[in-house]
């Protein structure tokens, strides 16, 4: 039975923030050199919202509370910081102190603009991208910020297009890529989608350094929503789709670019109407050639072989958003009903944890 | 056959049977939500005409007899949307057409700027116009506004000065081509509505954020339940007109009409049909509210004797909202959740 959102929040309240681990001791280790801790934008009781940090035992490190709904964020390499922005039309960004919570600043979008939930750090820790929007004209642009000048904004590049989302850097350390949703909305119109039939959403890639876009890629049809993306640590570049048609159709919603061209992933039918003509998250393991993704809408994570497409696992996970890669070849799934579930290719998904938290769309 | 077995393949029997008869309450409750949203469609297509044909009467012939018929045909039409405003699948999103119907909330009073714009300009306001000005101009608020704003009905742009007429029987207009569109968009769907699976859950989803809109947003809120602990009425639905309560209302009755009979085809079929029955009855004591709740928000709010009935109609749509996004979403396997229903 799923755990209710009112429970949630009566644990936390109650002031019980911790996980409720699974059979395990610590929550397992991510890839990399990431940090140990597991850091999310949360939904807070009583309807407010926060950033929350747990350590591998489950415990919360410290939990922030924020203005608004937050949606993912990004580690600054070689530092403490820790970045989160708020959710679309966000109109500012958060810096924390990754180990403590202590907010070091709010940075406001500039007049004209709204930064709309995604950022990536160059690999030295010093330059910011974040995809926003000026959304009088709507034009998609990637604000730069430099994070040795307090987040002092040093540039924008074009993106000639509408509705960025999420972008994430190439291993090359000098291509970002990032997703085009092609989705225009403006804020004195709530988040109603106004192109619907007219969108063009394309899947980018751009020299960080100049600005200058070195690929661009539109999917099959032109409602497929290409809102966030990954890249393998061979520099495979994948992308997930929203699609905005109705839901009676099921077209294919992740896609990579394979010689030249986006190659589209085409799942059973039965998979395809799982996912729910929706993907919040899309991330390939850096250790193996795995890819996972997560449809919140159709309570479904999937697995899947980059080069073959084979489709390698299966959860229905309700309300699964935010996906991590882990140490070994795994991924961990969570979800907005507090879960942590661990996604592998030899066995069954499993719960590992449960947390009195509302996961929102990324674990950082 | 050993017991062992038998236990087995009748279990498996039994599993099977329930099986099936969950899939054909589920196709059941698919074909009675169609058909009843069908007809809350047409009665929007009926509505909107009338409001338009009232508009066009009452332009060509102002009489201060027919001003209250124009009034009225606009509160019928806005009642017919406020029964099917829970829908929010299938052709209501094509070209936003939710939104054109009603734009709300307006927290910018973006319906006030565009009708100044548009009462101010020279040019001809006709249906291109209207396609072309956004959602904030082509629906109910804005008609709303050009019948009922005081400041604007009492300066020199008031009905039935021309250039009111033209944009409200434009606005109109628009109005009963989207709503005849929907309705016949409505029984093409058909067929992809009964195939489609997922369309139980959706469905499903659709009354309870409906629900969810109606105890917070139009109740709570207003109502200084929520936020600052402030009462303000000109966050409501229909303000101008002191309709809103009378919209609650309406999206009630809306629900129990085309929604419920669903819903309870799927509870009984999930062996609840106590559920089902305590659901028929919160369904009633909401509606017992009216018409003693047929006033303007604003009235109610301005003594404590008169909020009562307020609060009294908040706390039965709060049960109602309880029994229906709690209750049955979990007796049906169905949640909202914190990201599936972000769109983010």
């Amino acid at each position: 039975m799923p755990i209710h959102r009112r429970t949630l929040i009566k644990a936390a309240v109650a002031g019980g923030i911790a996980a409720s681990l699974t059979g395990c001791s610590l929550l397992p280790r991510k890839t990399g050199p990431q940090p140990e801790r597991y850091a999310g934008a949360v939904g807070l009781p009583g309807g407010s919202f926060g950033v929350s940090a747990f350590d591998r035992s489950g415990n919360v490190q410290w939990q922030a509370p924020v203005g608004t709904r937050c949606h993912s964020g990004c580690n600054r390499p070689g530092q403490k910081d820790i970045l989160f922005f708020e959710r679309r039309p966000g109109w500012s960004f958060y810096v924390f102190d990754a180990e403590t919570g202590q907010r070091r600043h709010r940075i406001m979008a500039p007049e004209g603009e709204h930064f709309v939930g995604h950022g990536v750090f160059s690999p030295d820790g010093r330059w910011l991208y974040a995809t926003a929007s000026r959304y009088q004209p709507g034009e998609g642009i990637v604000a730069v910020y430099d994070a040795e000048q307090g987040y002092k904004r040093v540039d924008t590049f074009e993106l000639a297009g509408i509705g960025p989302h999420e972008l994430t850097l190439h291993p090359d350390g000098n291509t970002l890529i990032i997703g085009l949703g092609g989705i225009l909305t403006h804020p004195d119109y709530d988040r109603i989608k106004l192109n619907l039939d007219t969108m063009q959403p394309a899947l980018i890639l751009m020299n960080r350094r100049s600005g200058q876009i070195v690929g661009r890629f539109a999917p099959a049809h032109h409602q497929q929503s290409s809102r966030h993306v990954s890249v393998s640590a061979e520099g495979k570049v994948y992308v997930a789709y929203q699609y905005q048609g109705p839901l009676y159709e099921t077209p294919p919603l992740l896609a990579r670019i394979e010689d030249g061209q986006l190659r589209e992933y085409h799942f059973d039918p039965e998979t395809q109407a799982a996912l729910g003509n929706y993907i919040a998250s899309v991330v390939a393991h850096p250790e193996n050639d795995l890819i996972a993704a997560a449809s919140p809408v159709g309570g479904t994570a999937i697995l899947f072989r980059g080069k073959t497409g084979e489709l390698i696992a299966k959860a229905r996970i309700t309300d699964c958003a935010g996906i991590q890669t882990l140490a070994g070849g795994d991924f961990l799934v969570s979800s907005g009903q507090g879960r942590l579930v661990q996604l592998s290719a030899g066995q069954p998904a499993k719960d590992i944890a449960r947390l009195p938290v509302q996961w929102d769309h990324h674990l950082v | 056959m050993q017991p062992i077995t038998r236990l087995f393949c009748t279990s498996a029997l039994l599993a099977c049977t329930t099986a099936a008869f969950g899939a054909n309450a589920d196709t059941q409750a698919r074909e009675q939500w169609h058909g009843e949203i069908q007809n809350g469609y047409e009665s929007l297509a009926t509505e909107t005409e009338q409001l338009a044909s009232a508009t066009a009467g009452y332009c060509n012939a102002p009489t201060s007899g027919s001003r209250p018929a124009l009034n009225d045909a606009w509160l019928d039409a806005f009642l017919a949307w406020q029964q099917v405003r829970f829908v929010d699948f299938g052709p209501v999103e094509n070209n936003n057409l939710s939104w054109q119907f009603q734009f709300w909330p307006d927290p910018k009073n973006l319906v006030a700027r565009k009708a100044r714009y548009l009462l101010d300009t020279e040019a001809p306001v006709n249906a291109d116009v209207i396609n072309q000005s956004g959602v904030a101009v082509q629906g109910f608020p804005m008609a709303e506004y050009l019948l009922f704003d005081e400041q604007l009905n009492s300066g020199e742009n008031a009905l039935p000065t021309a250039k009111n007429c033209e944009v409200l029987s434009a606005v109109t207009r628009h109005m009963a081509r989207n709503a005849r569109d929907l309705a016949d968009s409505w029984v093409s769907f058909k067929q992809h509505y009964l195939d489609t699976e997922p369309y139980r859950d959706t469905t499903i989803k659709a009354g309870m954020t409906a629900l969810e809109i109606l105890e917070e947003r139009r109740l709570a809120q207003p109502m200084g339940l929520r936020g600052n602990g402030k009462r303000n009425p000109y966050i409501t639905d229909a303000w101008r007109s002191g309709k809103s309560l009378m919209a609650v209302e309406a999206t009630v009755a809306g629900l129990e009409k085309f929604y419920l009979p669903g819903l309870t085809t799927l509870l009984k079929a999930a062996g609840e049909a106590e559920l089902a029955d305590r659901i028929q009855r919160q369904f009633e004591k909401v509606a017992d509210n009216f018409p003693e709740a047929h006033v303007a928000m604003t009235t109610l709010m301005g003594s404590d004797d008169q909020f009562r009935i307020l609060q009294g109609l908040y706390v039965d749509v709060s049960q109602l909202s309880t029994l229906i996004n709690d209750e049955a979403a979990v007796a049906l396997g169905v949640v909202r959740g914190f990201n599936s229903s972000d769109g983010d």
